[in-house]
């Protein structure tokens, strides 16, 4: 069933957290919540689980409102940062804690929670306590704590933040094939915007306390509502250059001395006119060694090698500054004087004020 | 190791053993003369060995054995009363058991509450407690008799009891707000997440994790009243109602002191919270640690 959230508004004294809230979460699917810190993305996973009451609005379950129970009505788990595994309880007894207090009988509870430690591979740990695992294994812990009770939604708040690089990959994928098997509805909440496109289907962009996009990966990445939304998904972060002059399907960038030179738009920006905010990312530049029509001149400032790739930070006009990501052999030095090829069909106009995308209409 | 460093070991275990000496020395002294017979006590030169050991006075303790004592000619007996020997301790183990019990549930409870539940005062409410603790004894006594006697309760055993709880209570909700405040919430939540109520939660979570802080304010609230004179003197003036502190006092008597009596009474005084200290102290530890760094 379809879980909605309905103008969801949340307040903690004067400060307003969430502000109309909007949200259908459709059964079966990994949805997650991105965005700074402080942008209301816990606040609103916490009311999801009933940890904190809503100012205002509703949440719906199919036709059931669940916004009025009891966390421990609403049969929802959370996978808490902190992981919270109860520290006097070993590995068994903690996954097997919300069976015992609905009152299942014993051997099913032994059943369910040697199976859900089968599928986690943490059976030789069932014995042991908390403080004798490692963060990994904490992490399994909680997930099977949560995963035993068969609940009709996870709640996980930034579940991977605690665990080292390489552990946070391997973990990124076995959560994915989790869900994959299980189905279960998910919300996930991460600050890491890699997190979120990989893991995803659908993804809930959130700044000040507002979801700026509800969008899959795909969309989100290509097609961003906002300059917020461009900015913060993506690796490296989009560039932004203000005062690009939008007129007649072309936009021109002010390049100092070497004039202004106009790049084609492929997309419309539905008929603007005006100065816009050009944003390309990093991975649709080109860096040229040789001039070509509309590609803008350039100095190559900083190479930071990546493995195969690398990034080239780049110096234009009077002070306008471009991140190029390009292969790892291409041939450009540092203080090397090149030329940028924009990509018409990959570059994006916000409005300047709002930071709405042009394009989007 | 260096030469300087074994003679700064040198230095640091005599500097040890003299004060471990005397630390000890009071308690060997009242050990060896509550084995030694009456002859031998007063003897001179005092020797710390008793020469003939003998369980005399822990047996004439326990049996309540009426004492005497020479006087001219003839044996007095000592209004000494070792008859009301065990009494004073049952007194003792009773109120001091009685008062951790009742200190423990409230200050638990109220810690817990201030912690977790927002409401007007909560914050103060800690800080004032420990004010009440800071007030000495002596200035309570009065008002508190006065009470007492209000209740009717002088002489008898509740008075010792709510005396008490009246000094471990505001010490031991100190204590333990320090001991909840360290507690991560996301316990609690995630246990409310797993279905369980209120109560269970505070049950099956809290209390466990909070186990250390609640048996270090229960030792604490244990030597208090087991230890207290002056709530005991002033509040039981029947000789069988008495503490051991109070009680073993009257060993002391105008014209006879019977120190082998007085001193294998200290010495079951101190064996209880001695014992109790040793098989507690790692929680001790545990418990006034987390208080005071993460509190």
């Amino acid at each position: 069933m379809t879980i909605r959230l309905e103008h969801i508004w949340k307040s903690f004294g004067a400060v307003e957290v969430l502000k109309d809230i909007d949200l259908e979460l459709p059964e079966r699917q990994f949805i997650t919540l991105v965005g700074p810190s402080g942008c209301g993305k816990t606040t609103l996973l916490r009311i999801l689980a009933g940890l904190e009451s809503a100012t205002r609005g509703v949440i719906w379950h199919g036709d059931t409102r669940v916004s009025d129970l009891a966390p421990g009505k609403r049969d929802v788990a959370m996978v808490f940062q902190s992981y919270a595994l109860y520290p006097h309880m070993n590995v068994r007894a903690n996954m097997a804690y919300g069976l015992k207090v609905r009152g299942t009988p014993r051997a099913e509870i032994d059943a369910r929670v040697l199976e859900v430690a089968r599928v986690l591979e943490i059976e030789h740990l069932l014995g042991r306590k908390p403080r004798e695992l490692s963060g990994g294994q904490r992490q399994r812990v909680a997930l099977g704590r949560a995963m035993v009770r068969k609940p009709w939604l996870f709640l996980l708040d930034e579940p991977l933040s605690n665990l080292d690089a390489k552990l946070r990959v391997t973990m990124r994928a076995e959560l994915k094939r989790l869900h994959m098997r299980l189905e279960t509805t998910t919300v996930y909440v991460t600050h890491d915007q890699l997190e979120a496109m990989t893991m995803s289907d659908r993804i809930a962009v959130m700044d000040h306390g507002v979801v700026q996009q509800y969008a899959t990966p795909a969309e989100v990445y290509n097609r961003p509502a906002n300059a917020f939304v461009a900015g913060f998904i993506g690796s490296p972060p989009m560039n932004f250059v203000p005062g690009a002059a939008v007129a007649g399907g072309e936009v021109a960038l002010d390049c100092g001395p070497d004039g202004r030179i106009a790049i084609a738009l492929a997309r419309r920006a539905h008929g603007f006119s005006g100065a816009a905010l050009l944003g390309v990312r990093p991975q649709d530049l080109e860096v040229l060694s040789e001039p070509r029509a509309s590609a803008v001149p350039a100095t190559a400032t900083l190479i930071q090698l990546v493995g195969s790739e690398k990034l080239v930070d780049l110096a234009f006009g009077t002070a306008g500054r471009l991140t190029a990501q390009v292969k790892a052999d291409a041939a450009v030095e540092a203080g090397n004087r090149v030329w940028v090829g924009f990509d018409p069909a990959r570059l994006h106009l916000f409005e300047p004020a709002s930071g709405r995308n042009l394009a989007l209409g | 190791m260096s030469p300087l460093g074994a003679l700064r070991q040198v230095v640091a275990y005599l500097v040890l053993l003299v004060v471990t000496f005397v630390i000890c020395f009071p308690l060997l002294w009242a050990l060896s003369t509550s084995l030694k017979a009456p002859k031998d006590v007063m003897a001179t030169p005092p020797r710390l060995l008793p020469p003939q050991p003998t369980l005399e006075n822990y047996r004439n303790l326990v049996t309540g054995k009426q004492q005497y004592f020479r006087a001219d000619q003839s044996y007095v007996p000592t209004t000494a009363a070792p008859q009301h020997f065990t009494s004073w301790f049952a007194n003792s183990v009773v109120v001091s058991l009685g008062s951790t019990a009742i200190s423990i549930l409230i200050s638990t409870l109220a810690a817990y509450s201030v912690t977790r539940f927002r409401y007007w005062g909560r914050r103060i409410v800690p800080y004032f407690s420990l004010l009440g603790y800071m007030v000495p004894s002596i200035i309570l006594v009065f008002p508190l008799f006065l009470v007492m006697t209000e209740l009717r309760l002088t002489n008898s055993l509740w008075s010792l009891t709510f005396g008490y709880v009246s000094i471990t209570l505001p010490f031991c909700m100190w204590l333990l707000w320090a001991f909840f405040r360290s507690i991560p919430i996301e316990l609690e939540e995630a246990a409310m997440m797993d279905g369980a109520s209120r109560l269970r939660v505070f049950i099956d979570i809290v209390l466990p994790s909070a186990a250390p802080g609640i048996i270090a304010a229960a030792i604490f609230s244990l030597i208090v009243s087991w230890n207290d004179f002056l709530f005991a003197r002033v509040f039981i003036n029947s000789i069988e109602n008495l503490p051991l502190t109070v009680g073993v006092m009257h060993f002391f008597e105008g014209t006879h002191v019977d120190w082998g009596l007085m001193m294998a009474s200290a010495v079951l005084m101190t064996l209880p919270m001695a014992i109790l200290f040793m098989l507690m102290q790692r929680h001790l530890v545990a418990g006034f640690g987390a208080g005071a760094v993460k509190g």
